[in-house]
């Protein structure tokens, strides 16, 4: 067997096995070349049918969510629209435990831990503690880096069973600063309810769970898709193998009445006066009152609605949900407290219109009012003298309301009171409206019981806003903002207008809920009285601002006493300023600018309220630039903070 | 050195022949033909980088790394034409056992990321996966054509099949082991081609086919549950969809896909598991078409032929067997690649010639194709 190169070289070619070789060539390749014909050419281009009796299985096809604007005052009054809320991929890196083989499982592990610069262990520990079957996808990471996941995705080879998905993911570019007006979305984690199946919601969707994710859910969502796939043997989808598909349609996008820029001056205006004052919650609500959009809503202490897209945790969400400063609610519209004198607005004008008192007609300030064996005091426990309704009103006189409300009388009262929207929601395009409370014997039978009529002392609380009388800030701002356009009572609403995915946009327009019956000369005498209230330096220097500016203060009581009988209080403000804030007069209904601030458990000298509207509307107008200490202290009463150590001095003014 | 002065017929045929000699004695067909294979696998391998992840031009992309390996085949191919071929027929014995050393080596220190947990198929050195059961295809063929050549005396005698079944046994054992099907099955095909064309008795031929057919059983019996379920699935193509089976269905889906004119270079969309590799002609004829897939199963024809022809003409046994050798590889490895993919054949991981990326393949290739260019340098210059 050796070979042997000294060979003779020439032995017989012969003709016959090259001739059959090369017929054998020939026939293997026209074998092929049919068959390609006729897999290409004969079954044409349609596409592989799955063969017969092979299972399928239609699943959905998420639709990119609509996105949400503000709407921004640009120079030159050019409209711009910044959006609130993005959609990003959100990489995740999961392991189908079938595909990783035993044998790699080390080496895999190591590698895709190195990658994640995750601990080894913990990849461990999920893969063996997964309970499902073999094909079901265990989440390793989510929110993977985009370079990290391009990275593990590519080396495939390395990584058997390992897979990388991309998923939608919100993110607020604003996120503390809108948090409770935009909300959060979140997965149905259980079977979904009848209805949600209805819509075409099934287990794993996301859906919005508050805010206006939630409100304008069935818009932001748009229309799922479907998509069939065929099955292997086990059940498993076939990659690629797609029968037919639905394509999804994008859900629309909103556009708010809320200006960026407003909101931050709102914010920042809040925040620094909750620190100022040591308050722990409070509000503000900037609406134009010609037509209800607000422009600004604020309610601290809030959240960032990032940390619900990027996956809360379990211990990090249930602290939110009892913590007493209600983070996770928006006080602006879902919570009610004792309006406090804000509420004289009601019993003023039930008094003028039904024709108990005239602008001019006077009614006589006491120390206090005595109903049986009780006395009602006066804020500042003198009274002063024969006041009319504007000097009523700008002293805040508890005495002449109480009196008024007397007169008025309870059913008159409600009446008046549920005319300017107070004890109903106002509808505002936000979840979990609170409703308010408007005390009447009826309401007092259903809430305290059988036979239990108002008392006459709880009717003259009710006048002046405190005992069972319950507001939200907004329900009292869109009752100011009637007064103050007028007599329209609109709808206070935050979305202006619905863009649908091809582009066309549908406005929202105002709706009116209703026209006050009140005269155009009442409405006016009202107007007058609450720039009395700062004409008369009720609160103090926010007349010396270059400004117009006409208001209501309020302090309310709530909670139970202390030992010396002493009552924590609210206060509150509400402001607004004429079309032309510099040279216009009260006169008139063309104001664009209404704020409301409320801060919870204000036990203060002044009323800080009002400070931060000064404050706020300082930087609106961009008065003397930017607020610095020196500035401040010549506009702002820092004293009005410094907390007291006695109450009922201060309270119900 | 001694060789070249106890060989001085050795030495002569290094000396230059005239260059106008040279010219009538180069195949150009043969070299146009590889040379378009190398550009369709060119083309290919850039696809496969448009599809994957890679940025086209990065290092380490597919088309970049076809790129390279496409000229180191080239300069592998100018070597071996210039190499007196018969230098080969010398040193058979010492290649057949470099081959199974290199063998035992890969089965050694081997790695893969294959389906098996077990296997080892190619050897890293220096980053690039060196696969030496591609080498040891052409290396057998040297070494069953020099020991063919010897056996042309009695070429027709049983013994000439038993022995090169005895030659054949280590290495079909040590690919078998790796385990690597695909290569074993070329190897065995490979030989078979080449007994046919040396002259072999055809009893004795068919006498071992009926043997072989006896075999299966035993075989069976012993090959490895995926390679046994790869051979199932071709019976029963619907009963693992996910495995084998499913690979196969993805194929024809893009095959059918293709229709008569193809999607265009990169516009494939049926995702394929091993596209780079085995199922390539699944890509080359979706985004090709049939009429591409033609021109590349016409240009396999025309290299094939020319193989034929240089062996045809040459006067020296071993260079007859050299050329018989390759057309028979090449032969084996088209069709039961593109048969497989199309589901004629069974599924067996054998690659696509020029096609299929793959470095070893490549540059074994072309180095066994250079050797035929260097038998048509070294033949007696035609009458004509």
């Amino acid at each position: 067997m050796s070979v042997q190169i000294e060979h003779p070289s020439v032995s017989a070619k012969n003709v016959y096995r090259f001739g059959s070789f090369g017929l054998a060539v020939i026939v293997a390749v026209a074998a092929l070349s049919v068959r390609m014909f006729d897999l290409q050419v004969m079954q044409g281009q349609q596409g592989y049918q799955i063969s017969q009796g092979q299972a399928a299985e239609t699943t959905s096809v998420p639709a990119s969510r609509g996105l949400i604007y503000d709407t921004s005052a640009g120079k030159g009054g050019a409209v711009t629209h910044t959006a609130l809320v993005k959609n990003i991929p959100n990489f995740i890196v999961e392991i189908i435990p079938h595909d990783l083989r035993v044998a790699d499982k080390p080496v895999v592990v190591r590698r895709l831990a190195s990658l994640l610069k995750m601990d080894p262990i913990v990849i461990d520990q999920e893969l063996d503690g997964a309970t499902g079957s073999l094909y079901d996808p265990i989440v390793i990471a989510t929110n993977v880096d985009t370079n990290v996941a391009r990275m593990v995705d590519e080396n495939q080879d390395a990584l058997p069973g390992v897979q990388v998905l991309s998923e939608p993911l919100r993110q607020y570019t604003n996120g503390p600063l809108f948090g409770t007006i935009l909300g959060y979305t979140g997965r149905i984690n259980s079977e979904p309810s009848a209805a949600q199946k209805a819509a075409g919601y099934s287990q794993g969707d996301f859906t919005g769970l508050a805010g206006l994710e939630l409100e304008y859910e069935s818009e932001l969502r748009g229309i799922y898709g479907k998509e069939t796939v065929a099955l292997d043997s086990n059940g498993q989808p076939i990659q690629g193998l797609t029968t037919s598909v639905t394509p999804p349609i994008p859900g629309s996008s909103l556009t708010l009445s809320i200006d960026t820029h407003e909101q931050t001056l709102a914010q920042n205006a809040l925040a620094w006066g909750m620190k100022q004052g040591a308050v722990k919650m409070g509000s503000i609500i900037v609406e134009n009152p010609q037509n209800g959009e607000i422009l600004a809503m604020v309610s601290l202490p809030g959240y960032d609605d990032n940390i619900f897209a990027q996956g809360i945790s379990q211990a990090e969400y249930q602290k939110m949900l009892v913590d007493p400063t209600l983070p996770l609610v928006n006080k602006a519209v879902t919570e009610q407290y004792a309006p406090g004198s804000t509420y004289k607005l009601v019993t003023g004008t039930a008094g003028l219109q039904d024709g108990i008192i005239t602008a001019a007609s006077t009614i006589n300030s006491q120390p206090y009012i005595q109903v049986g064996t009780e006395k009602f005091y006066e804020w500042n426990k003198t009274g002063w003298g024969p006041l009319n309704i504007i000097m009523g009103l700008a002293h805040s006189s508890d005495t002449f309301f109480y009196q008024l409300a007397d007169r008025v009388g309870l059913v008159r009262l409600t009446y008046w009171a549920k005319q300017l929207g107070f004890g109903e929601p106002t509808g505002i395009d936000l979840p979990n409206e609170a409703t308010g409370i408007v005390p009447d014997d009826q309401w007092k039978q259903i809430a305290k019981g059988e036979g239990q009529t108002m008392f006459k002392g709880e009717i003259l609380q009710a006048g002046i806003g405190q005992g069972f009388d319950a507001s939200s800030p907004l329900q009292l701002l869109n009752a100011y903002c009637a007064v103050i356009n007028g007599g329209n009572l609109w709808t206070p609403h935050v979305v202006t207008s619905i863009s649908d995915p091809s582009g066309s946009v549908t406005p929202v327009a105002p709706k009116l809920i209703r026209k006050l019956p009140v005269s155009p000369q009442n409405l006016q005498t009202m107007r007058l009285a609450t720039r009395a209230v700062v004409t008369s330096r009720h609160t103090y220097n926010l007349v010396e601002l270059p400004i117009q500016v006409a208001g209501k203060t309020g302090t309310a009581e709530f909670g139970t006493a202390d030992r010396y009988g002493r009552l924590p209080y609210h206060e509150w403000f509400v402001g607004y300023t004429p079309g032309d804030a510099f040279n216009g007069n009260f006169y008139g209904t063309d104001s664009q600018l209404a704020v409301l601030v409320f801060t919870y458990g204000a036990d203060t000298w002044g009323d800080i309220s009002t400070e931060i509207v000064k404050y706020y509307l300082w930087t609106h107008y961009n008065l003397r630039g930017k607020p610095t200490t020196q500035s401040l202290a010549g506009h702002v009463n820092l004293w009005a903070f410094k907390r007291t150590n006695f109450f009922g001095t201060a309270n119900n003014h | 050195m001694n060789f070249f002065r106890s060989e001085p017929m050795r030495l002569r045929s290094w000396a230059p022949k005239a260059a106008s000699l040279t010219w009538r004695l180069y195949d150009f067909q043969l070299t146009t033909y590889a040379i378009l294979l190398l550009l369709f696998g060119l083309a290919m391998a850039y696809s496969n980088s448009v599809g994957a992840t890679h940025t086209t031009l990065s290092p380490g992309s597919p088309f970049v790394r076809y790129l390279m390996w496409a000229v180191i085949a080239m300069v592998v191919f100018l070597i071996a034409t210039m190499f007196d071929y018969k230098w080969l027929r010398t040193f058979a014995w010492p290649i057949y056992f470099l081959n199974v050393g290199l063998l035992i080596l890969t089965l050694r220190i081997g790695s893969s990321t294959g389906d098996a947990g077990t296997s080892a198929r190619w050897i890293v050195i220096a980053g690039f996966q060196l696969q030496f059961s591609e080498l040891a295809k052409i290396l057998m063929i040297i070494v069953f054509a020099a020991f063919l050549t010897s056996r042309a005396g009695n070429i027709r005698s049983v013994w000439t099949v038993i022995g090169t079944i005895i030659i054949l046994g280590p290495p079909w054992v040590l690919v078998m082991l790796q385990p690597d099907l695909g290569t074993s099955l070329v190897m065995v095909g490979t030989l078979a081609g080449m007994l046919f064309m040396s002259g072999a008795s055809l009893r004795w031929l068919g006498t071992l086919v009926a043997a072989v057919i006896g075999a299966v059983p035993i075989v069976w019996e012993n090959l490895h549950e995926y390679q046994r379920l790869r051979l199932l699935s071709l019976l029963n193509q619907s009963q693992d969809p996910r495995g084998s089976g499913y690979q196969l269905l993805q194929a024809k889906t893009a095959v059918n896909a293709g229709g008569p004119w193809g999607k265009g270079l990169t516009n494939g969309t049926v995702p394929l598991p091993v596209q780079t590799t085995d199922f390539v002609w699944g890509v080359l004829a979706e985004e090709l078409g049939f009429f591409g897939s033609m021109v590349v199963l016409v240009l396999f024809v025309a290299l094939i032929w020319r193989l034929l022809v240089c062996s045809w003409r040459s006067d020296d046994q071993f260079a007859v067997l050299l050329g018989c050798g390759l057309a028979s590889l090449l032969l084996f490895q088209v069709v039961v690649n593109v048969g497989m993919v199309i589901g004629l054949m069974p599924i067996t991981g054998i690659p696509l010639p020029f096609i299929t990326y793959g470095g070893a393949s490549l540059v074994s290739l072309m180095g066994g194709l250079g050797v035929l260019q260097s038998t048509n340098l070294r033949r007696e210059p035609p009458a004509w």
